[in-house]
């Protein structure tokens, strides 16, 4: 499924995709600087798979699908994946496409406007994620929105001639005395 | 895809057949096997044809493979492995891995992993065998991945939810190099001498 607009600080908002951010975002995994940590520059990206794929995200019952837009322009993806909803845990990923504007804290606050959402939305118990070590920003930017280390798989990637180890995180909601989150607008 | 024949000592994967589908139609509802988390269940309890349906999609998916492990003439559990990253795999992610409980404790377990390594890594040469699926109160299979060789490299808090409480997850991976020394003499068949020189 597509999660709702969520508007944040800094010029960043979440929002539903359209197909043309599908076309757009898929089109930056196969470019060096967004993909140097991530991916392996291969794929199909005709038209009719590019919107077989989005009708897939969009139907799929166990994923939330984010664009990161900032200044209402599509600048990346992120969302929540694999919702297991029994042990209320799922799986979150993150891609900033536009290398041009690394360094402004958009990853930051996306990981913020999505990790709120699981818990005050969704009810969600856990968020696990999967980061390669040596991709500093968005390590930093999960462990901003309260991602902790559970795990270092060595050897995980190869990328220019090295091996790279994976840092693995998770995320509990923040603790309140009777388990109700109160929403900024009331002083939480 | 289906998986053929790896011989272990006592147990042997073998290609699933029809006659296995009661089984796993009895498995997924089996809350023994279920309790062990993602690695002991593959689907949720269903009838006789949604498990066909299930079955002619494994055997046209690409990037996994399923087997049955026998032990003499009965089939005695299931092992679901996948290919991660595919159609690049270097890695052999570890999805299912069932013994039936009724043939528990007779060391099928121990032989049936011991066979499925030697396919990953001496027949398929692949660099990495892991799985995020333990259970960290499930001692049989930690023993196992363990005595393999396999090292735990992650820790989940209170990932899995049954009896009315979380269970933590344990993430354990194995590199082909300490595949080669433990188990150095482990091969199908023994090495052959340099062919002659023509």
């Amino acid at each position: 499924m597509f999660g709702p607009r969520l508007e944040g600080n800094g010029g960043v908002a979440l929002r539903p995709p359209t197909l043309d951010d599908q076309k757009t975002v898929v089109r930056w995994m196969f470019e060096p600087e967004p993909s140097r940590f991530w991916g392996d520059r291969t794929g199909d990206l005709r038209g009719e798979e590019l919107a077989e794929r989005y009708k897939k995200n969009a139907h799929d019952p166990n994923s939330v699908n984010w664009v990161i837009a900032y200044e209402n322009e599509t600048v990346g993806f992120t969302g929540l994946f694999d919702i297991d909803w029994v042990a209320r845990d799922c799986e979150s990923g993150i891609f900033i496409g536009r290398s041009d504007l690394y360094g402004r804290g958009i990853a930051s606050e996306a990981v913020r406007l999505r990790t709120d959402f699981a818990w005050r939305e969704m009810r969600l118990h856990r968020v696990h994620n999967w980061i390669s070590l040596r991709n500093r920003g968005s390590r930093r930017a999960n462990e901003k929105a309260g991602y902790r280390q559970m795990g270092l798989m060595k050897r995980y990637g190869f990328r220019s001639g090295q091996w790279y180890d994976d840092w693995l995180g998770e995320v509990f909601p923040p603790e309140t005395p009777a388990g109700i989150f109160v929403p900024p607008s009331k002083g939480g | 895809m289906f998986g053929g024949t790896v011989r272990g000592k006592l147990t042997t994967l073998r290609l699933p057949v029809d006659a296995d589908l009661e089984l796993h139609k009895r498995w997924s509802a089996d809350m023994r096997v279920r309790r062990a988390g993602p690695i002991g269940r593959w689907h949720e309890p269903a009838a006789t044809a949604t498990w066909k349906e299930r079955w002619t999609e494994e055997a046209k998916e690409k990037s996994s493979v399923l087997w049955s492990i026998a032990a003499g003439d009965e089939t005695i559990g299931y092992v679901r492995i996948r290919f991660e990253g595919a159609p690049h795999a270097e890695t052999i992610g570890l999805n299912q891995f069932v013994i039936d409980p009724d043939h528990e404790r007779k060391g099928y377990g121990w032989d049936a992993a011991l066979a499925l390594h030697r396919w990953i890594f001496d027949f398929m040469n692949m660099r990495m065998a892991a799985t995020d699926r333990i259970a960290a109160d499930d001692l049989g299979r930690q023993r196992i991945f363990e005595k393999l060789g396999y090292v735990r490299f992650g820790h989940g808090h209170a990932v899995y939810y049954r009896d009315g409480a979380y269970v933590d997850q344990y993430l354990y991976q194995m590199e082909r190099e300490t595949w080669l020394e433990r188990w150095p003499n482990e091969r199908e068949y023994a090495l052959l001498g340099d062919e002659l020189t023509r």
